[in-house]
């Protein structure tokens, strides 16, 4: 691909940190085609495009680096008007054929700008418009792992507790009715708390990893089944888990909020920390000055490491370097 | 047993004087704690069990420091017991 060769000027300033003051740089905009994933994507040149796409691609790139300007103002009212928005799409809609993976350092990225939901108008694109994973070859990957802080769980036993007595003889329970209506169970090894209801579900928190969650929910199950119960272990599921980790730089939270407008808010007074709903996958993450990282929302872990492989290059982008 | 086969011979002329004597020595304990009893102690252990039924906790503590401004005692086990009052909590200690 010569597409980064052919990068306009103004987009070969984004990599220096002036580059995200200037208006219009398209990789800041919000209305970069995410295709149907609407996931932040890094620089990257995806190998997957066809023959004919990169024709037009070298086509539109002439016709674009001449009305580079026009589209920086359309971006930015794109910015506040969502319907304008799709007036745009169809305008660019001829200039644009990148069916698929959308690339927020490209030029090309200008052009094509559909609403989270609305499917964009690209003729005949060969390849599926398929979010592009972060795994390309142009892309490094961070190399940092998030670590599993949290993981929630939910199982039902199969049949009714009476909480009282389980209060009174079980070790390490405390049950306050008046506050509220489940004996709360700890244990120590591995180090969780479960919530125990009448009903027979229990919530089991506080454990590191997907076994340790499962290991002692089964451990709880155990307690109420010597206590006479006839306790089964139904339907264990997942709730949430909750990452970290550290990208090990500052980040420059009032550009990031202001160029990832539909997905940040960023409310210093209220909270330290940037709240990101990333969209694909369904990720909240909590991104803070000092570089630390929180994710939350996940099912599975592979969302929690998927997410971190989205937003790091975004925050490199926004690296604060005084 | 239950309570009221207690009450059947708690009724006798016995039993009467000693339900008396019951609710004289109540009275005069919880005079005697809230009154005459001013010391505080901390104590500091390791938390081996807990309970909390009925707003009454259970604790069971290991190698516990009982901690006055005079002195300290050093236990292995030390089984508590306490509910709510209105001052201070009433607890008993084995």
């Amino acid at each position: 691909m010569d597409q980064n060769n052919s990068l306009p000027p103004y987009a070969q300033g984004l990599a220096s940190p002036q580059g995200a003051m200037t208006p219009g740089i398209p990789i800041f905009s919000p209305m970069m085609p995410y295709g149907t994933g609407l996931t932040p994507q890094p620089i990257q040149n995806t190998s997957s495009l066809s023959i004919l796409e990169e024709q037009q691609r070298q086509q539109q790139q002439q016709q674009q680096q001449q009305q580079q300007q026009q589209q920086q103002q359309q971006q930015q009212q794109q910015q506040q008007q969502q319907q304008a928005a799709q007036q745009s799409t169809s305008q660019q809609a001829a200039q644009v054929a990148s069916g698929q993976a959308p690339q927020i350092f490209h030029s090309q990225t200008l052009t094509t700008a559909p609403l989270p939901g609305t499917t964009p108008l690209y003729p005949s694109p060969v390849t599926p418009m398929t979010p592009i994973t972060p795994a390309t070859p142009a892309s490094e990957s961070s190399g940092i792992v998030p670590q599993l802080q949290n993981i929630v769980s939910t199982v039902n036993l199969g049949c009714k507790l009476d909480l009282k007595t389980i209060a009174l003889r079980a070790r390490n329970a405390e049950y306050n009715p008046k506050r509220f209506a489940a004996v709360i169970m700890r244990i120590r090894e591995p180090r969780t708390t479960a919530l125990i209801f009448s009903s027979g579900k229990m919530v089991c928190t506080g454990a590191k990893s997907e076994e340790q969650s499962r290991l002692a929910a089964r451990k709880y199950a155990r307690v109420v089944q010597k206590l006479g119960f006839p306790a089964k272990f139904l339907d264990f599921k997942i709730q949430n888990m909750v990452g970290s980790c550290d990208v090990k730089f500052p980040i420059r939270l009032e550009g990031l909020v202001l160029t990832h407008q539909q997905f940040s808010s960023y409310e210093p007074e209220l909270f330290p920390g940037l709240i990101y709903r990333m969209i694909k996958p369904r990720i909240v993450l909590l991104i803070f000055v000092s570089g630390k990282v929180v994710l939350t929302g996940a099912k599975v872990r592979a969302e929690i490491y998927e997410a971190f492989e989205n937003i790091y290059p975004i925050l490199k982008g926004f690296r604060k370097t005084t | 047993m239950s309570s009221t086969a207690c009450r059947l011979y708690r009724n006798t002329t016995l039993g009467n004087r000693l339900q008396e004597i019951l609710l004289q020595f109540d009275k005069a304990i919880n005079s005697a704690l809230a009154q005459r009893v001013r010391n505080r102690v901390n104590f500091r252990g390791s938390l081996n069990m807990y309970r909390f039924p009925d707003n009454v906790w259970t604790f069971v503590l290991n190698n516990v420091e009982f901690r006055e401004v005079t002195e300290l005692t050093k236990v292995d086990k030390v089984k508590t017991v306490a509910c709510n009052s209105k001052n201070t909590g009433s607890i008993t200690t084995e």
